[in-house]
């Protein structure tokens, strides 16, 4: 699968003891923070747990602080010379072409790339918190950004060396989650729905009453997957079960999601998994919870002599479904951040941003790419138009929000126990 | 002296602080683990919402647990089955090649635990070599969905990769029995079932036993055999359990609570073999 994990730079003796030292008292770093953050109105060794985490919403915008002590670069920098910049992503999420591009346009400063992956957001959070290597650039989703800028790991950006933000949809030049673009730049679209591979599954799943019902159809026993993520099956089970709101706190729809998915795990055991995107198109799993950009990902996989038209994907054509966004930061930690700013510039540029998506399969929010133009390049197959993110999805679409803590560990006991299997 | 040192560095130390953690607090905010160094200020609720989980009245990790002793028995019969007629074949049989065999079963361990498992994954994916060559390339309707979450293939995977673990103590047990004791049980009538059963099996207790504790325990620990030969909950094992906690904010504490019951329980046939081989040091 992903091969383009470069080695990390090795650490210096002095970095690497500072960083031991951050890394052990973990209360006494975090307490630094919100210290840090001019959160913590408790006292200093209680600061931690007087850090409340202030929750973004669309109809509850916000405009995060910015410390004193966390400042925007200067503008008009000189890149930093001879550095490797650490970018830390999942696997398979930035096209190592795009990376090169980078370093070629920037050779003259002897700049290299080195990509870290993490699974899952929480793995990545964990690490960044530790500050072992010293990560420029992150993708997170806007689900974490309370907690980023809380804790203080992110750096604001400095706009005058991002200068293709008006290429992005102007929703995304003022976020609901970032008011006035402070801290992240939008890197991708996606929905979450249902894919499929036409010759093994021979209905049309959109047309029954209620998609989502394929799930626990035991017809389809041992030949589906769902994603290896919390809040899509979860949430997903909610839509199933006729809910709007994917971010509940009502015990009744969350025992209800919970006993659903219990009930999935009888009647079809699903597997779980996010590489839908390989195992569709290699034929391992018939039919998955898949996020939009994985089917167009998916084309790329297929074996050889199979042709692109065999894919499906399946989301509300209203739009009321699960419709996300992922973002590019960069973090405090990093050791360079004139570099961590031009990335995020190049990644802006609509020819990069292109070129991305045709290895990732995911689609940048780019103004000039509509759903018609991205057919007519070739970028997404006829019958994967369906997997465009239209900008209408942001209106009526579900978003899944960043959750209060007692609620994000409500979410996560229920996955636990659909995972124990029982 | 070293020994002790050795004992505090890698193995003391590190459970003071899977205790420090399974007794710890949670950040509020991250969720995550925030030990607590001080044993007096311990908390027990993250042991109590696993024990609760265990046997109270939403026991959802009990599953998980009865499921893991079943795969691990079966597992550990299978390996005992399939190692000891080689083991016994390398010891007596080999010859002057015996050297050269056992670096053959030991070959695979080259290559890494996860690396012979995605091979696996090939081979038993839809169109895999397994499927074309029980169904005769396409010919018999016999093709098996492996990978989709059965018992069996999380089983087979198990007995794959801890097998040479089983083989080698038991090849030292046979190879020490001497040919003449099996002579001498022959001169005096007994049949080649009796031989086995009243020489060699007796004599071969200590590698047999040895054997199924090696692969015993780490199986009772492996996640990743079932993450990557199934991948769905229903064979969800007592490793998974222990890892998607510890990847989950806020539940490293069980984790470490859940570690240390596993722990606990399986220190007892281990407390128990260090004394039989202790003792029956000391009686020869």
């Amino acid at each position: 699968m992903s091969d383009e994990q470069q080695p990390i730079r090795p650490v210096s003796r002095r970095r690497l003891l500072q960083a031991s030292a951050l890394a052990i008292p973990t209360a006494g770093v975090l307490a630094a923070c919100a210290r840090g953050s001019g959160g913590g109105s408790g006292g200093a060794s209680e600061s931690a747990s007087a850090t409340t985490l202030q929750i973004a919403s669309p109809t509850n915008p916000v405009k995060w602080p910015i410390a004193a002590d966390n400042q925007p670069i200067a503008s008009g920098l000189e890149p930093e010379q001879g550095a490797t910049l650490q970018i830390y992503n999942y696997a398979d999420y930035l096209n190592p072409e795009v990376v090169k591009a980078f370093e070629k346009k920037y050779e003259k400063y002897g700049v290299k790339v080195a990509v870290s992956t993490f699974n899952d957001y929480s793995e990545a959070l964990a690490k960044i918190r530790t500050g072992t290597t010293p990560f420029d650039v992150y993708f997170p989703s806007y689900d974490a950004i309370g907690k980023l800028v809380t804790a203080s790991l992110i750096r604001p950006l400095q706009h005058s060396y991002i200068t293709n933000i008006g290429n992005v949809f102007p929703s995304f030049q003022n976020p609901w989650y970032d008011l006035e673009w402070q801290y992240t730049v939008p890197y991708v679209l996606y929905t979450t729905g249902i894919g499929w591979r036409a010759d093994k599954i021979s209905e049309d799943v959109g047309a029954r009453p209620n998609p989502y019902d394929i799930f626990w159809d035991p017809k389809y026993r041992e030949k589906i997957a769902v994603l290896d993520d919390y809040r899509e099956v979860i949430g997903m089970s909610l839509l199933r079960n006729g809910g709007t709101d994917v971010n509940t706190g009502d015990e009744a729809q969350l025992n209800a999601a919970r006993d659903a998915m219990l009930l999935m795990n009888q009647t079809t055991k699903p597997k779980v998994t996010i590489t839908g995107y390989t195992d569709i198109p290699e034929g391992r799993t018939d039919l998955s919870l898949v996020w939009s950009g994985d089917m167009i990902a998916a084309v790329q996989y297929l074996p050889e002599g199979t042709k692109a038209d065999i894919l499906r994907y399946w989301f509300p054509p209203s739009g009321k479904g699960l419709v996300n966004n992922d973002l590019i930061v960069a973090l405090k930690g990093g050791n360079n951040p004139v570099l961590s700013h031009l990335f995020i510039n190049f990644m802006l540029d609509t020819e990069i941003a292109t070129q991305n998506m045709t290895f990732v399969g995911y689609q940048p929010p780019q103004v000039s790419l509509t759903p018609e133009a991205l057919v007519a390049a070739g970028l997404i197959p006829e019958n994967l138009k369906s997997a465009v993110v239209l900008p209408s999805y942001f209106d009526v679409g579900y978003r899944q929000l960043e959750l209060s803590p007692e609620l994000e560990a409500k979410y996560q006991a229920i996955w636990q126990q659909f995972k124990a299997g029982g | 002296m070293p020994a002790i040192a050795w004992m505090a560095v890698f193995f003391l130390i590190p459970l003071y602080v899977v205790l420090c953690v399974a007794f710890g607090k949670v950040d509020p905010v991250f969720r995550s683990a925030i030990p607590v160094w001080n044993p007096l200020e311990w908390s027990f609720t993250q042991l109590a919402i696993v024990v609760d989980r265990l046997v109270g009245p939403d026991n959802f990790y009990l599953p998980p647990v009865l499921r893991t002793i079943a795969y691990v028995v079966i597992a550990v019969a299978a390996c005992l089955l399939i190692a000891f007629p080689v083991a016994w074949f390398t010891a007596r049989h080999a010859g002057s090649h015996k050297a050269l065999v056992l670096t053959l079963l030991v070959a695979p361990f080259w290559i890494s635990y996860m690396m012979r498992m995605l091979a696996w994954v090939n081979l038993l994916q839809n169109d895999g070599w397994v499927n074309k060559i029980i169904s005769l390339n396409g010919l018999l309707p016999t093709e098996q969905a492996w990978l989709s979450g059965r018992p069996t293939t999380v089983i087979l995977g198990l007995i794959y990769g801890y097998v040479p673990y089983m083989i080698l103590p038991l090849f030292a047990a046979l190879d020490r029995i001497s040919p003449s004791l099996l002579e001498a049980a022959r001169d005096l009538g007994a049949g080649g079932f009796d031989v086995f059963r009243r020489v060699i099996l007796p004599m071969s207790i200590p590698g047999v036993a040895a054997g199924m504790l090696l692969v015993c325990l780490p199986m009772m620990g492996d996640y990743f055999t079932n993450d990557l030969l199934s991948g769905s909950p229903g064979t969800s094992m007592i490793g998974n359990l222990i890892n998607n906690s510890i990847t989950t904010p806020g539940q490293s504490g069980q984790a470490a609570a859940l570690l240390l019951i596993v722990l606990v329980v399986l220190s007892a046939p281990m407390i128990w073999y260090t004394r039989s081989t202790a003792r029956s040091e000391v009686r020869s």
